[in-house]
Formats: C-alpha cells, sequence, structure tokens
C-alpha cells in the first residue's frame, strides 16, 4: 500500500511530517554523512540571531534519566555569516528550509527578519520565543500573552513566508498563549521547547551545568509535551509541529494523534544519526499496518 | 573529509587491564581500516536504558588485517561502569571516524609525546605512525603508581621490535621515560618533571601531549616557554559528535571551537585553559 504522507504545515508544503527540532542539526551539513537531506520534509535550521552569540559557559549539557539538559545558549555566528555559509549549501539539498529566527530584543527579531525576508530560498520562519537558555529575549517573550501578542504581530507584518512560532512549556496556560499566537497572525504553532531544569551532583555540591539551570530533552519530556500539544489542538485551529521526545515512528505518531500535522526529531539525532529518516520510515510502516491511506487521517486522531 | 559512518562493532574482548583501567576490542571493519591517529569513535552500548547518550571514545591500536580496533579505557561512571560489563559477542553501535588528527610536520625531526593516565592511549597511534615517516620521539608516561602504566608494554615493544630496532639505531637515544605519583615506577613525581628536564636537555620540534587537564596546563607551559609547536587532545562532555550540537565547546584565542569536528586535537597555543 502507498501511503500519502504528505502535510501542509500552515502553508509550508512538506512530502512527509517530519523535520529537525531547532538546534540538534546544525543546518544539516554536520549529518550528510548519515542522511540524505532531500528525505525529509523540512529542514529546520539552528537559531539564528541578527548577531554573533557566544552562548554560555561550559559544561553546557548533562545527561539525566531518560534525556538530558542544556544551556548551549543559542550560539552561533549571527546571520550573515549563515546566509554566506550556510544557506548556499542548503539551498543544493532540495530540502524545504525553516529557519529558526532568535533575538535579545523585538528589534532584533524585526531586523533579522528583514534581513531573512531578502532571501528566495527560505521557506518558512520559526519564530524562537521560547529558548530557556538566554537573559534576554526567548523565553521571556514567549511567557506573556501580551508580548506574544506583540513580537507575532510585528513578525507576521515583515514575513511573506509561513510564520511558525514555537512556545515554551515553561507557562501556566499553553492554551492562552498558543490563542494569542494564532490571533495575532501565527500561521502554525511548534511546541514543545525544552523543560527547564537542572541536575546537581551531591558529590561535589556543585550544578552539572554552568549557567546551574537548562533546558530538558528526550525521552523524559514525551508525555509532557504530548500533553502540551493535545491541550493546544483542542485551543487553535492552526496546525501544530509536535516534539519533544520522539525517538522513533510511533513516538511520531503518538502526537500526530494528539493533534499535530508534522513533527520534529531533536535529541534523537544525537543517540542515532539516523532518527530522522528512521522515523519517516516508522511513520509509513505504522500507516501501512493499520491501513492508513493518508498520514493526514492521523491528525487529532486519538480516541478518549 | 572523509566519510563518517555508524556501523555495528562486535566485542571481541573487554577486560581489566589494572588500575580502574579495560582494554576493550572491537571488531568494527570500516573503522578499523579508516581511522586515523587522534581521531576517536562515538559508541551507543546496548542495554543503557535511561542513559541515552553516546559516549566518546579515543583509539588505542587499530588493525585494519583483523577488523579490530582497541579501546582503552577507565571507569569513572555509569557508562564505562556497564562498557565494562559488555561480554565478548555483545554488538554495540560504533561512529566514526570522528574528529581531527594530529598534525606532525613531516619535516620534524625529533617529536615529544607526553601522556598522563589513560591519556597515553591516543598517543600510541601518533607514535606508530612517527615510526613508519621515521620521524624520531621520545614518549613521556605518568601515572598515578606501575599497575596503571598500561600502556608502557606497547610503546616498550615499539622501542625494541624489529623494525623498531633499526630505526633506534638510526635515531639513537630514543627513549621511553616514566613517572609514577608513588615511585613504583621509574621517576618518582609528575611526568611534566620529566618533559620539562627533556625539553631543556633536547630540542624538539613538535610536542604532543594528552591527559588530565591540570597535567596538559603545565606541559603546555613548558612547550610555550621553549617555543616548541605542541598540540594538545581535549576531552570536553559530548553529544552530537558531528559538529550540530555546540556541547563540545572550547575556549580559544579564535572563539568558541567543537572539540567532536574542530578537534580532538587543538593547537596548544591557541587554547584558553580555564
Amino acid at each position: 500500500m502507498r501511503v500519502k504522507m504528505r502535510v501542509n504545515l500552515g502553508g509550508l508544503g512538506m512530502k512527509n511530517p517530519v523535520t529537525t527540532a531547532s538546534g540538534t542539526f546544525a543546518s544539516g551539513r554536520e549529518y550528510s554523512d548519515f542522511v540524505k537531506l532531500s528525505a525529509l520534509g523540512a529542514l529546520t535550521t539552528k537559531g539564528v540571531s541578527l548577531h554573533a552569540w557566544e552562548g554560555n559557559a561550559t559544561p553546557r549539557i548533562a545527561e539525566t534519566p531518560s534525556g538530558m539538559l542544556n544551556s548551549i545558549g543559542l550560539q552561533n555566528p549571527g546571520v550573515k555569516k549563515f546566509l554566506e555559509n550556510d544557506i548556499p549549501w542548503l539551498r543544493k539539498q532540495n530540502v524545504p528550509i525553516i529557519v529558526n529566527v532568535s533575538g535579545h530584543t523585538l528589534n532584533e527579531y524585526l531586523i533579522l527578519l528583514k534581513i531573512l525576508e531578502e532571501e528566495k530560498s527560505i521557506d518558512a520562519y520559526e519564530l524562537n520565543i521560547s529558548c530557556p537558555n538566554v537573559d534576554a529575549g526567548g523565553m521571556t517573550f514567549g511567557s506573556d500573552v501580551k508580548s506574544v501578542e506583540e513580537i507575532v504581530t510585528r513578525a507576521r507584518a515583515l514575513a511573506t513566508k509561513p510564520l511558525i512560532v514555537k512556545l515554551t512549556p515553561n507557562v501556566g496556560d499553553i492554551a492562552e498563549i498558543a490563542r494569542a499566537a494564532e490571533s495575532s497572525g501565527a500561521d502554525a504553532l511548534s511546541l514543545i521547547n525544552t523543560v527547564l531544569g537542572m541536575a546537581i551532583d551531591a558529590r561535589t555540591k556543585k550544578p552539572l551545568l554552568a549557567r546551574v539551570v537548562g533546558g530538558l530533552s528526550g525521552p523524559a519530556v514525551k508525555p509532557i509535551a504530548l500533553r502540551m500539544v493535545y491541550e493546544t489542538y483542542q485551543a487553535v485551529s492552526i496546525p501544530l509541529l509536535g516534539m519533544g521526545g520522539i525517538m522513533n515512528g510511533e513516538d511520531a505518531v503518538e502526537f500526530m494523534l494528539a493533534g499535530a500535522t508534522a513533527v520534529a526529531v531533536g535529541t534523537a539525532n544525537f543517540v542515532n544519526p539516523r532518527a530522522t529518516i528512521e522515523v519517516i520510515e516508522g511513520i509509513q510502516n505504522y500507516c501501512e499496518i493499520y491501513g492508513v491511506k493518508d498520514v493526514n487521517e492521523l491528525i487529532g486522531g486519538l480516541q478518549c | 573529509m572523509e566519510t563518517r559512518f555508524d556501523e555495528q562493532g562486535i566485542v571481541r574482548a573487554n577486560k581489566p587491564v589494572g588500575a580502574g583501567l579495560y582494554l576493550m576490542e572491537l571488531e568494527a571493519e570500516k573503522t578499523a581500516h579508516s581511522i586515523a591517529p587522534g581521531q576517536f569513535v562515538h559508541l551507543r552500548l546496548p542495554r543503557m536504558e535511561a542513559h541515552i547518550l553516546r559516549r566518546p571514545f579515543s583509539i588505542y591500536s587499530a588493525t585494519p588485517e583483523n577488523a579490530t580496533i582497541e579501546i582503552l579505557y577507565q571507569c569513572v561512571g555509569f557508562g564505562t561502569a556497564h562498557l565494562s560489563e559488555l561480554l565478548v559477542g555483545e554488538v554495540l553501535d560504533v561512529m566514526g571516524p570522528l574528529g581531527n588528527t594530529w598534525h606532525t610536520p613531516d619535516s620534524a625531526e625529533r617529536a615529544l609525546l607526553v601522556g598522563g593516565g589513560v591519556g597515553a592511549a591516543p598517543l600510541f597511534m601518533l607514535a606508530e605512525e612517527l615510526l613508519g615517516k621515521g620521524i624520531a620521539f621520545d614518549v613521556v608516561l605518568g601515572a598515578q603508581r606501575k599497575d596503571a602504566l598500561v600502556c608502557r608494554t606497547r610503546f616498550e615493544a615499539l622501542f625494541m621490535g624489529g623494525s623498531v630496532h633499526a630505526f633506534s639505531l638510526a635515531h639513537a637515544n630514543s627513549t621511553l621515560f616514566c613517572a609514577t605519583d608513588d615511585g613504583s615506577f621509574g621517576h618518582g613525581g609528575f611526568c611534566t618533571e620529566l618533559s620539562k628536564d627533556l625539553l631543556s636537555k633536547q630540542a624538539y620540534d613538535y610536542m604532543a601531549v594528552c591527559g588530565p587537564e591540570p597535567m596538559m596546563r603545565i606541559a603546555v607551559q613548558q612547550a610555550l616557554e621553549c617555543d616548541t609547536p605542541c598540540e594538545v587532545s581535549l576531552e570536553k562532555r559530548m553529544a552530537c559528535g558531528v559538529g550540530a550540537c555546540l556541547s563540545c565547546v572550547v575556549d580559544t584565542s579564535e572563539g568558541k571551537k567543537r572539540s567532536c569536528v574542530d578537534g580532538p586535537v587543538f593547537d596548544a597555543r591557541k587554547v584558553v585553559f580555564a
């Protein structure tokens, strides 16, 4: 049986529902020995900012039960280098490009978007208002209805391509934030970014991360992510890009049943460099076994 | 850069060799044929359950004829303790060849290799390579006690083997020096005391250092003082192993560099030690 795998994520056509989670796949080149990038539904880049960011001190990661903490801090060389070094290469890979857009201030986001608008080969933006690892910007924008409305409205006015807004799980009411993003013009929502956490070495009485706190990812967060995708699906009508601990095709199907139109594979790339491809194959296998002719039938198909 | 891959490795041997150190022999054909001195592999171990990340290991030796590699490792945490319990015949995922290599200039006339503890392992393939290129070198090994000097016999064999013999004659005074903290073998004290002494007596035009960070810092300082080109192999907490996640960055005079792809071997002059 030939399964229809094509999905539409708020105007972004994807030949299958799988992309990469920002920050886990760089701009793809690092994984190109392991993965044929054109096989992916889309590629989401590492967060790009207007200026170069140095990121946080090391240690920046710690393994925790069924997951990991990171506090990279959006280290990136800035948009100029990104457009010079990454985009020309990525453009040749024949895969839709979602650029993750980061900033410290509202103005930085907007100037960055203006610059990115000049680059025709970018297919969509993921507005990162949810990074827990930077002091200014990031999560602070995504935790409050008013600031979500302001930044999404302003970004919407500039962006001519699909605008995906990435939400943080570190809020009391995800539905309220999701509705604010939708009413301000978001074409799709992606969730979840990492869950704020920490780890301590009892012997040394020191934190395992130099920044003390960081973002938790991996299978440990999957139940939280599923619950938030489910709640958001009830609250909005724009499509969702679900992520959080997806390791295989069945995990991905669970996210789609909870309401996701597409999914992103993140931490799994570190465990298995071919994880994205195996997730695509896994979704296909599931559909074949359960007689699902079109992957879109899975979206929100949870039976409660 | 050569193509990287993820292949299945089969445990052929996995034995304690003293002082909390273990020697694992893995059948991993592609890795055995492609790994270069200084590079590393990223292992995904079976039955790790809640511990999801891979573990990076330097390569002690590679024998392409037998399709095998060897890894010398120290039990320091859950991952290495689990690794030490793997049985002959068990299968694990081997990602490689990762990272850069040592960059001994072909014009080098005499090199100094300084290895502290398990840090001696990634220097052995370099020693073999120098031997093949006909570059003379001295080796300094340091450990806490005699039984932790596990690389000593291999280096001795390298210096005394058939082809090595001719080499030794051609390059008089190529020597292996050992130091133990407790004086149970060789010089009683740190290996950096030996390297300091050697650097004051001999002219070296290349130095390679691997070991605990405080030891590397001292050895690098010595190299800088006598203007000897020096490289260090650094180990940082790592997730992806291919340059994507930016976990394993090292502070350098040229900004933050990834130890998994820009390293693990770095020009000592550029490393900013904490």
